[in-house]
């Protein structure tokens, strides 16, 4: 039980109070994801200010200023900068939002854009220079985002169809005889409106979070065994340092899958997120 | 009927959906035949519940996506 709640709850909250009282070295943990305060004397109450709070404001910044840059001065024959930020803006557009949701698209289409890039955006994060950390692979950050998820598909339905009839669409399959609905409402009410948004923030938390260790593993004990100067459990110094040089090239192919990750989760989050308001929108099942 | 562009996209989010239909079923019924061992003190109805709740998450599947119209 334990674990269960473990994932439901920010995960590294007992490593990092552990951390506090004993530190271990830079052996690769739970405890490598606990955040840092940026300004550490200012005390307890501003510990809220922290390095992964930061990133995702700089992240913010970064997705408002990139589709500022490619929407402004538009022309009808577009340059460079306008014709990559229309190809973009039409992947989101085409592919997820026409696609998903039919001829009301376009109400829906910022949210899904703005949610596409500024995942995206923070999932790369995990994979370059400054951060070198996902902002999803802390658990708050995926939970805002599937309860934003959450309120805009349940939202919408509600809106249209009113707060019973809603219920019942999502609740009573259609096609399914009246004496089983007992066995089957309780069923389709928890995938719709429990598992639902529960399993769309795990996995995105869950993906950034266990690439990014597997690389901290990869690339910190690659680190540690190329630069060993004494021998380990009985195995001599240039086997461990061979070891340590072929973690480190081999994390090049971590980073590449990582890269891969990041991009589709920032793709599936979007595209399920479609998908629920264009169930909710749906007259019936 | 479900109009033609609504829900009806296959794919990967379909896919999810029926995950999700599937979990739904063992985690509800198994959890009552859970909570029921723990109030009754036996030991036979989490399992039970468990492969019921399978059974009616399959069944909720094929209700849903199984029909060919």
């Amino acid at each position: 039980m334990p674990g269960l709640i473990g994932l439901l709850i920010p995960l590294e909250w007992t490593a990092c109070a552990a951390e506090e009282s004993h530190s271990e070295g830079f052996a690769p943990g739970v405890a490598s994801f606990c955040a840092r305060p940026l300004f550490p004397e200012l005390g307890e109450q501003f510990s809220w200010l922290n390095n992964v709070l930061a990133q995702a404001v700089i992240g913010t910044i970064l997705v408002i200023a990139f589709w500022l840059w490619v929407s402004s001065r538009q022309k009808v024959v577009p340059g460079k900068r306008q014709f990559f930020g229309e190809l973009a803006y039409n992947f989101i557009r085409n592919g997820i939002a026409r696609d998903m949701l039919g001829h009301d698209y376009r109400k829906f289409l910022p949210y899904l854009v703005a949610l596409f890039s500024f995942i995206l955006v923070n999932n790369l994060f995990g994979q370059f220079f400054v951060f070198m950390f996902p902002t999803f692979s802390k658990i708050g950050y995926a939970w805002a985002l599937a309860a934003l998820t959450f309120l805009l598909y349940n939202g919408v339905g509600i809106y249209k169809h009113g707060f019973l009839k809603y219920l019942k669409n999502n609740t009573i399959p259609a096609g399914v005889p009246a004496w089983i609905y007992p066995l089957i409402v309780p069923l389709e009410f928890l995938s719709n409106f429990v598992i639902r948004p529960i399993t769309l923030g795990l996995r995105l938390f869950a993906n950034l979070f266990g690439g990014h260790l597997v690389i901290l593993v990869f690339v910190v004990g690659g680190t540690l065994l190329l630069t060993t100067t004494e021998e380990l459990a009985g195995k001599p110094i240039w086997l461990l340092q061979t070891a340590g040089g072929f973690s480190l090239v081999f994390s090049f192919a971590l980073f590449a899958l990582e890269l891969f990750v990041s991009v589709m989760q920032a793709y599936i989050f979007t595209v399920l997120t479609a998908q629920y308001v264009a169930t909710a929108l749906a007259d019936e099942h | 009927m479900v109009s033609p562009n609504m829900g009806e996209h296959g794919g990967s989010g379909d896919g999810y959906r029926v995950l999700g239909m599937l979990l739904s079923g063992p985690v509800f019924y198994g959890g009552i035949g859970w909570l029921l061992d723990f109030w009754l003190h036996t030991s036979w109805i989490f399992p039970l519940g468990l492969i019921g709740g399978v059974g009616a998450g399959v069944y909720l599947v094929i209700a849903r996506y199984g029909r060919s119209e």
